[in-house]
């Protein structure tokens, strides 16, 4: 009976509780550090070539939706990862099927979700950042979200303030929103944040 | 619950792209207009020449609630090129000015706002387009709108310019004044029982807008439970089939989207088809 009571009052505190989503290591970036650079640099170096953008839209990170990007077309195709289906469509579409591949096997191997080119302007002139998502592991309650680890790659040196959050740029002291969320820094270059959408 | 608005104003061209750039090289492009005080008139004019030149390239930025004017434009730009450059340059000129007799009158903290968005990718740079969404979000008002009707700085990414089915058609209505129709709602799907030959039959007489769930198409997290909800509005340009799979070509955000769906797929991401007549 105890028991039986301990569990009811076990499941209505998870469904009542406000509870969100706890990431299990804070220090992802810190112990994946070299894998999360190398995607990145990787993803830079294909994308520059023929720009494109990967997710994996599945918890199992089997299911690939590739975007490739061109300057007035952009083709959203889902792959399983076994199926030739993918190899096929990166050549059809003169894409690097190797290096593609590649960096897939790397994003499913340290469990990125998403990576993409972002453009944005600084005193009207082009520049460029990349964002990754990382689907950590989490405590998760009912009714929570779920949550990601963002992070943005800078080409340039950027500001923060003293929390660390990131600015617009030195002069102000404007707090810059990517994707509506405040990111905090990592180094000069690097920050992060934690969303409930990994795009 | 199925709305069908069907209402005839006037139909075909109203002036054409010459005519328009035309007028806009007879305009001085270099004086800065107090009513918009964080405007540049270069990146103004140039935006306007873009727009002439390539009426695909609006871009509604990215993380805005700003997508239905961005198809409104499209369909703005197939009717009326001389009518939105002319109403452009009146709004800049004097801070207020009638489109298809709908007098626009902005609001301070718009004025303010134009010229300002970042991080929305090239709409940063786009004035003119920064202008034209604004003044359209603060003119048309929906329910969605109902709590937040007055502009406050980051609006752009809230309710305050979200856009509801029957807004939308309004907005076209009163904007083209063209013969527009609709089927679908807000909530509820469409009673079309075969959806791909419904567009099909439509889409070489018809310029065809689609109220979608786009939070199929790019998924934003691996939650396998969704709340079923339209979230995007884009002006469809091909769609044919092969087999089981239906390749969709869209466009919104400045370019074309094509992706392979299943019947299925489309049936569920399609909650209103808005037409007019080409």
């Amino acid at each position: 009976m105890i028991r039986v009571a301990f569990s009811i009052s076990l499941v209505v505190l998870l469904l009542t509780s406000s509870c969100s989503t706890r990431i299990i290591s804070n220090k992802y970036y810190q112990e994946q550090r070299g894998s999360m650079d190398s995607i990145e640099s990787r993803y830079e170096k294909l994308n520059a070539l023929k720009p494109f953008a990967v997710a994996f839209t599945d918890k199992e990170f089997n299911i690939l939706s590739l975007e490739m990007i061109s300057d007035t077309l952009t083709r959203i195709y889902e792959f399983n990862l076994n199926e030739q289906r993918l190899a096929d469509t990166l050549l059809k579409y003169n894409y690097d099927t190797a290096g593609i591949n590649y960096l897939v096997s790397k994003m499913q191997q340290t469990k990125v979700t998403w990576i993409n080119s972002v453009d944005y302007y600084v005193n009207d002139l082009p520049q460029q950042l990349i964002y990754l998502s990382i689907k950590p592991v989490t405590i998760r309650y009912i009714f929570s979200p779920p949550k990601y680890i963002a992070l943005g790659y800078f080409r340039t040196a950027q500001s923060f303030d003293e929390k660390g959050r990131l600015l617009d740029n030195r002069r102000t002291k404007k707090i810059r929103k990517i994707k509506g969320q405040v990111f905090y820094r990592i180094t000069d270059r690097i920050c992060y944040t934690i969303t409930d959408k990994y795009r | 619950m199925i709305f069908c608005v069907e209402k005839t104003l006037f139909e075909g061209k109203s002036s054409t792209k010459k005519e328009a750039l035309e007028f806009l090289d007879k305009t001085d492009q270099t004086k800065k207009r107090t009513y918009w005080p964080n405007i540049k008139p270069k990146l103004f004019y140039d935006n306007l020449k873009l727009n002439l030149d390539n009426p695909k390239s609006f871009y509604p930025g990215r993380s805005t609630n700003f997508c239905a004017y961005g198809a409104l434009s499209y369909f703005v730009m197939e009717k009326d090129p001389l009518g939105y450059v002319k109403f452009m340059n009146d709004l800049y000129d004097k801070g207020e000015a009638i489109f298809n007799n709908n007098t626009f009158r902005p609001s301070k903290a718009v004025m303010q706002a134009a010229g300002t968005l970042k991080f929305k990718g090239v709409l940063d740079i786009r004035h003119a387009e920064q202008m034209w969404f604004l003044v359209l979000a603060d003119k048309f008002k929906g329910y969605l709108n109902f709590f937040d009707k007055r502009y406050h700085e980051g609006d752009e990414n809230t309710f305050w310019a979200a856009t509801n089915l029957a807004k939308f058609d309004r907005m076209v209505n009163r904007m083209c004044g063209v013969h527009v129709k609709a089927v679908g709602s807000d909530l509820i799907k469409p009673w079309v029982k075969d959806v791909y030959s419904y567009l099909q039959k439509r889409i070489d007489s018809n310029t065809i807008s689609l109220y979608i769930n786009n939070r199929i198409i790019h998924k934003k997290n691996h939650d396998k439970i969704k709340f079923s909800i339209p979230t995007h509005f884009v002006i469809l340009r091909q769609i044919s089939k092969e087999g089981n799979m239906i390749t969709l070509r869209y466009w919104d955000y400045g370019g074309e989207t094509e992706l392979q769906i299943s019947n299925r797929t489309l049936k569920k991401i399609i909650f209103g088809i808005i037409t007019i007549d080409k």
